[in-house]
């Protein structure tokens, strides 16, 4: 009896692990990714290391990143929204990246030492999380 | 000749397994017809007559069990039939229509459509009107109305729906005129805090719908941020200190913190605001 019900269980996971790869299958369609005109992801996750953006921020393939001030940047591709008051527009993000404060007064999101191109890079590896 | 008898316990074990298989056999139905598309989600496509029956049949069953513990105040001291015809205009008239009014479009087009409650007000009792005033009807598009009207408020509604199948069309043009400045009253609170609550009110104000939520069932979403292990976030919306009193004041009213978030203030009644915030802090 105890047998059965194992290999019933084992059945049950696998068809519903089947089932949502099925289903996630599905929703691969989406209409927008967002694109970061002369972005490089890889340069970015480097560079997103060496800005030390993991102190405040959880970026998932970041080493060390799991910082908790600000919020979790998983699936970031995803986010409909920029900081919560923007819409989530590369050219928007490539500016919050480098000066926040000049955006939002109140943010506790500083100014990052950056220039353009490493803005660039770190929007296109944050945007390639979904 | 007879067969030999098929010991005990082989017959529970030959039992148990064909229940399983058709169980996995209806599983597995149910996933084909899902995931082949061919169940249509269109609302121009009526359910079959036997579902209909099947979905009424049940409402009312449902109804008269959990109905049955409410217990109906004097509607004559308690209730006000111009507030509840106030609630009635802001609530319910767009898609339930009323004595010589149409129904909005936007009551129009819905699977199940909503019903013209001339029929229902007058024949249900009063404690059944309330239940599905207060508590909403799901997977038919009638939502709860009980963090949006006080408990006198719904009384009133009620009221008002007793009295709304014997009236004219004059006679409802002329109710809507003397109760034209009346609000119809938000709930006050005074309930004690609980868990369950606490998840109902993230539902019945949609936070879901942009926020992940432990506890709290929703879609995959990504509008606002997850709001997982929330005690452990230094800042609200990357802007103010995060404490419960704060948290509470942003739930209530984002946009005076934030003028330019893109949070929206849902009318959310102070204590709920705080049994939020407490639930948010209190998560393991």
């Amino acid at each position: 009896m105890n047998a059965l019900s194992v290999a019933r269980l084992r059945t049950m996971s696998i068809a519903l692990s089947a089932w949502s790869a099925l289903l996630g299958a599905c929703g691969e369609q989406r209409d927008y990714r967002p694109q970061v005109r002369g972005g490089d992801a890889q340069r970015g996750q480097i560079a997103l290391l060496r800005h030390d953006c993991g102190v405040c921020h959880a970026i998932p393939g970041i080493i060390g990143a799991h910082g908790r001030v600000g919020p979790s940047l998983a699936s970031y591709g995803r986010f409909p929204h920029l900081a919560g008051k923007f819409p989530n527009d590369p050219e928007l993000l490539v500016r919050w990246l480098t000066d926040a404060p000049s955006m939002a007064v109140a943010t506790a999101m500083p100014a990052l030492d950056l220039d353009e191109q490493e803005a660039r890079d770190m929007a296109a590896y944050l945007y390639s999380l979904e | 000749m007879r067969h030999a008898p098929i010991p005990h316990r082989r017959k529970v074990l030959l039992l148990g397994l064909g229940a399983v298989a058709l169980v996995l056999l209806g599983a597995g139905a149910g996933a084909a017809l899902l995931l082949s598309g061919a169940y249509s989600t269109a609302a121009t496509k009526q359910h079959f007559a036997i579902t209909y029956r099947v979905l009424e049949t049940g409402l009312r069953y449902s109804l008269e069990s959990n109905a049955e513990e409410i217990e109906v105040p004097d509607l004559s001291r308690v209730a006000k039939i111009e507030v509840g015809h106030a609630c009635y205009r802001r609530y319910c008239v767009q898609c339930h229509g009323a004595p010589g009014v149409a129904r909005d479009p936007i009551g129009r087009g819905q699977l199940p459509s909503p019903s013209r409650l001339e029929q229902s007000a007058r024949e249900w009792p009063p404690s059944h009107l309330f239940y599905v005033t207060q508590k909403g009807v799901r997977m038919t598009g009638m939502p709860a109305w009980e963090y949006r009207i006080s408990q006198e408020g719904l009384w009133s509604t009620v009221a008002f729906l007793k009295r709304m199948p014997f009236m004219t069309q004059a006679e409802y043009a002329a109710m809507g005129a003397r109760s034209d400045d009346i609000a119809c009253p938000a709930p006050s609170g005074g309930h004690p805090y609980s868990v369950e609550r606490a998840r109902t009110m993230f539902q019945q104000y949609s936070c879901h719908n942009c926020h992940r939520i432990d506890g709290v069932v929703g879609p995959e979403t990504y509008i606002g941020p997850a709001l997982h292990e929330w005690p452990a976030r230094a800042y609200i919306a990357g802007v103010v200190p995060n404490t419960r009193a704060n948290l509470a004041r942003w739930i209530a009213d984002p946009q005076v913190f934030s003028p330019t978030t893109l949070m929206p203030d849902m009318d959310v009644v102070d204590e709920h605001a705080q049994h939020m915030a407490r639930y948010l802090f209190e998560q393991q």
